[in-house]
């Protein structure tokens, strides 16, 4: 196990001296995947030959392990479970297929929903308090829908997308009804968005159940896309991926033992930080303190002194940026110098607006890497800077992503749901994204590249694993169904 | 290749058994008693202790009167066959065996999707689940609606619905609702007052023999609320999880339902069977037993939802064709699928013990039987079965139908290969 461990260790190293030459490189531009990519054409001639009744022969996708989970860091690691799931993709085994396109279409028609109006908070009575992300990733999604328009539309037909625009923080679920009303009402051909743990899940599983793809771009939380449901992709590194290049550095580079925890209390931080809890006890260094805190409340001294009272090394804060913020203002101001940490909310101008100089220092989970040179990277902020006098950020970026890759699938499928679906969820290879190279995994989440973010001298600065040499467990190359030597856990 | 197979199996089959080379014949031509249940302890059924197949099918879709071929719900009360399409509301006359009636938004449907039906025993009311429009009710012609603005309804995304004596619970999106319906009160049950960490409800089926409700919920695994308990003033839920309470894995297979995201829930004669989109469960009281793909019984790890017809039976909708559980001991499957113009149910056995996968035992040539094999949901009639699939709706017409084991004469072939060659 060490020397497996060594050698991966090594190998990290190796790749991070290589990257870090090619990061120098600006890279072409590649804008989409070419329509004429031979697997694609085949991809095409299997699901154009169809009836209703038929499923296609297609390969589908096996992962040797799931979400890239180093050995020492997999549930119940000492045994063979009895079933291990996602390391097969889902097939979409319904009619859909043979569904005729529409005769006449004066648009095609896209959703995108996200939190974009401002209404009441489910979580603190108060208002709400995703636009500040929403509002940038429906600026990404419209400048990607715009950008095709310019380019001729829907080619096919030579009709323009249009987007239809739904707001999903409204109260009692209703991101639901909005779904819903897109597929059946507006007939959209995919959807892109949702942020919202909650409101994500809703959606898919209405989008399972009404046939219509689910493009996200903006929920990190793991149990997302460990639904098993054929309808889903998701084009954003998620909080598993994030916990695992903070939990390495923290304990597997900086050596720490005794880590501190505050998180919000809704779905967002109690999903993003258990793979940090977890990642802490099956590396024998189980969190001495994990304090919840209900968003908006503004005062932490009760949660702080406690986390406090139990001497930790580091604190880690899983939550909105402006709690994240308060936090470490009043850590600070309460003698707390331990360094700080946090999820990829707190690297926004109003993190570093509200901590001024405390946040010198912090280091944060990023999806991305926003310094990588790439040419359609600088072409997308220069777009969306002259579109909407702003700078993108990560939701807008990610959400460009995914509204090009979707209407991308619909140039490739037409209009047909389950072949756009198809498309996406057999990509023949990464999607090029302007947030990095998009690799799907046989699960259809983005298992591409995640980093961290440090505040230094004024500004964040991304680092890769390579980059600050993190080691990775060892990642055992095939399932531990197959894998031999394992006691079973089958009874 | 597929003729040679076919022509080898029945040789095997005949050499077997000693009988001629199998043809297709109708169920309803099998006379033998049901076996006896097998003691504990005793040898496997021999390979002629088959299951009941169904071989007469009828099907239903927009050729013959359905408002849409996309179907998400089907029940039956007595001559009536009530089904919900993404598209309207059908009426299926039994005797007559067509189309009796259909209902769209035109004709006062409050909404078009409709996504589960109950009836009330009582009065024969429709009680309707509708996929983003809210509750309805159809009694004597008329449509009564019910939604999350103008009534204790707390999601207009309704997945299923359960008549309960006076009360009717909605499966919601965000939640359930019961409504008294003499009393005209509404009960909002979500995360603030029941074990629903998530409040994603999908299913919701009552039990008079256990005169228990039970929620299937997505991200809560299976909640069940005792009347008795309830009646009593007493805590009324309990709640059954995933025990390894992981995502990624099912650690034990028999150490309870095998995943909290779940989709379908039944009870019948005291056992729950349970289903999710990572296999299914079934749980006597005392036992768990977990089924997947993996052993080469279920068709697939993908279901809708599951039926239960008694302790031994269940059938559970999965995307991979209709997956029959009918025998615990030894397990035995049928699988309906169809197969372009044509149909097979495949019989699956676990012929001994000890094995870890079930062996393909008879393969029987149905001709169309599910009009898809993608199964949405699913109700017993009698001896008859009904399923809802995404293309149409499929009658399985049991004439002679048997439960568990008997000894009949094969009705297909009965493949060389072991399961674990089969199976997907």
């Amino acid at each position: 196990m060490k020397r497996h461990a060594l050698i991966a260790s090594a190998l990290v190293v190796v790749a991070g001296l290589l990257f870090a030459a090619d990061r120098k490189t600006q890279a072409p531009l590649k804008e989409w995947i070419a329509f004429d990519n031979p697997r694609l054409i085949e991809l095409l001639k299997k699901i154009n030959g169809v009836d209703a009744f038929t499923v296609p022969a297609l390969e589908v996708r096996k992962d040797d392990n799931y979400a890239q989970t180093a050995e020492d860091l997999e549930p119940f690691g000492g045994v063979k479970p009895y079933q291990e799931f996602f390391l097969k993709q889902m097939e979409y085994t319904g009619p859909g297929r043979a569904e005729p396109e529409p005769e006449h279409v004066d648009t095609v028609k896209l959703g995108f929903i996200g939190p974009i109006t401002s209404t009441v908070s489910a979580a603190t009575g108060g208002k709400s308090h995703e636009e500040a992300l929403g509002i940038p990733m429906m600026q990404g999604a419209r400048l990607a829908i715009e950008e095709w328009n310019a380019r001729g539309g829907y080619l096919k037909r030579k009709i323009p997308f249009e987007m239809v625009t739904k707001n999903d923080n409204g109260l009692w679920g209703a991101s639901g009804n909005e779904i819903i009303r897109m597929a059946y009402d507006d007939k959209v051909w995919g959807i892109l968005g949702t942020i919202d743990g909650a409101n994500s899940h809703i959606a898919i599983r209405v989008a399972l159940k009404a046939e219509v793809v689910m493009v996200n771009s903006g929920d990190t939380d793991p149990t997302f896309i460990e639904t098993n449901i054929p309808w889903v992709v998701r084009v954003i590194g998620d909080d598993r991926q994030q916990a695992y290049i903070l939990a390495d550095y923290l304990y597997r580079t900086l050596k720490y033992e005794r880590i501190g925890l505050i998180r919000a209390s809704n779905r967002y931080g109690r999903f993003g930080i258990r793979k940090v809890v977890d990642t802490s006890r099956r590396l024998q260094k189980p969190v001495p303190i994990e304090m919840a805190y209900k968003v908006g409340q503004g005062d932490f001294s009760l949660e702080l002194t406690r986390l406090k009272k139990t001497n930790p090394q580091a604190v880690v804060h899983w939550g909105d940026a402006v709690e994240g913020a308060q936090i470490l203002n009043q850590m600070r101001k309460m003698g707390m110098t331990m360094p700080y940490y946090a999820c990829d909310r707190c690297v926004s101008d109003e993190f570093v607006k509200i901590t001024g100089p405390n946040a010198e220092g912090v280091v944060c989970a990023f999806p991305w890497d926003p310094e990588r040179r790439d040419a359609k990277l600088d072409k997308f902020r220069k777009a969306y800077r002259e579109r909407f006098g702003a700078e993108a950020e990560t939701y807008a970026a990610h959400a460009y992503d995914g509204m090009n890759m979707l209407i991308w699938a619909v140039q490739v499928a037409g209009l047909n749901r389950a072949k756009i679906r198809d498309v996406l969820a057999y990509l023949p290879e990464p999607w090029p994204g302007v947030t990095g190279d998009i690799p799907l995994s046989a699960c259809l989440d983005d298992v591409g590249d995640v980093y961290l973010a440090k505040r230094e001298k004024s500004a964040w600065h991304y680092y890769s694993r390579a980059d600050l040499g993190i080691p990775k467990g060892y990642i055992p190359p095939v399932d531990r169904l197959s894998r031999a030597g394992n006691q079973t856990a089958q009874k | 290749m597929r003729i040679l197979r076919r022509i080898g199996l029945m040789a095997i089959v005949g050499a077997r058994h000693a009988v001629p080379p199998p043809i297709l014949v109708l169920a309803a031509g099998v006379s033998a008693s049901a076996a006896p249940p097998a003691p504990p302890g005793a040898p496997h059924a021999s390979p002629l202790q088959l299951p009941y197949v169904y071989t007469k099918w009828r099907q239903f879709t927009t050729e013959n009167g359905l408002p849409s071929d996309h179907v998400f719900a089907v029940k039956v009360n007595g001559n009536d066959v009530w089904v919900g399409t993404d598209d309207g509301l059908a009426l299926i006359d039994k005797q007559q065996g067509k189309v009796a009636k259909v209902w769209k938004e035109k004709d006062g449907l409050p909404f078009r999707a409709v996504d589960g039906i109950d009836v009330d025993p009582n009065t024969g009311d429709v009680w309707i689940a509708l996929f983003g429009g809210g509750l309805a009710r159809l009694s004597g012609g008329r449509f009564d609606h019910w939604n999350q603005l103008n009534s204790g309804l707390v999601n207009d995304v309704v997945y299923g619905v359960a008549v309960q004596g006076d009360n009717v619970w909605a499966a919601t999106t965000a939640g359930c609702s019961r409504l008294n319906f003499k009393t005209h009160q509404w009960t909002i049950f979500n995360e603030k007052n029941s074990p629903m960490e998530e409040i994603w409800n999908y299913a919701v089926t009552y039990s008079k023999q256990a005169n228990k409700v039970f929620l299937a919920v997505w991200g809560s695994g299976i909640l069940e609320y005792d009347l008795e308990k309830a009646a009593r003033g007493e805590p009324a839920w309990n709640e059954y999880l995933d025990p390894d309470r992981e995502m990624e894995i099912d650690l034990y297979r028999d150490d309870g339902i095998n995943h909290v995201i779940d989709t379908g829930v039944t009870n019948v004669d005291g056992v729950m069977w349970t289903s999710s989109y990572f296999g299914g469960s079934r749980y006597d009281g005392r036992h768990w037993r977990g089924f997947s793909d993996i052993e080469g019984g279920m068709p697939s790890l993908f279901h809708n939802n599951v039926k239960g017809r008694s302790a031994d039976e269940a059938w559970y909708c999965s995307d991979k064709g209709a997956g029959a559980i009918v025998n615990m001991e030894p397990e035995t499957w049928v699988v309906y699928t169809r197969e372009g113009n044509n149909g097979k149910a495949v019989v699956k056995q676990r012929t001994r013990p000890d094995a870890p996968t079930l062996d393909t035992i008879e393969v029987v040539e149905t001709g169309i039987n599910v009009p898809h094999s993608f199964i949405i949901n699913a109700d017993v009639d009698g001896n008859d079965v009904w399923l809802a699939t995404a293309h149409g709706v499929g009658w399985g017409i049991g004439d002679g139908y048997y439960p568990r084991l008997k000894e009949r004469a094969p009705l297909g072939a009965a493949p060389a290969q072991p399961a674990a060659a089969t199976a997907r």
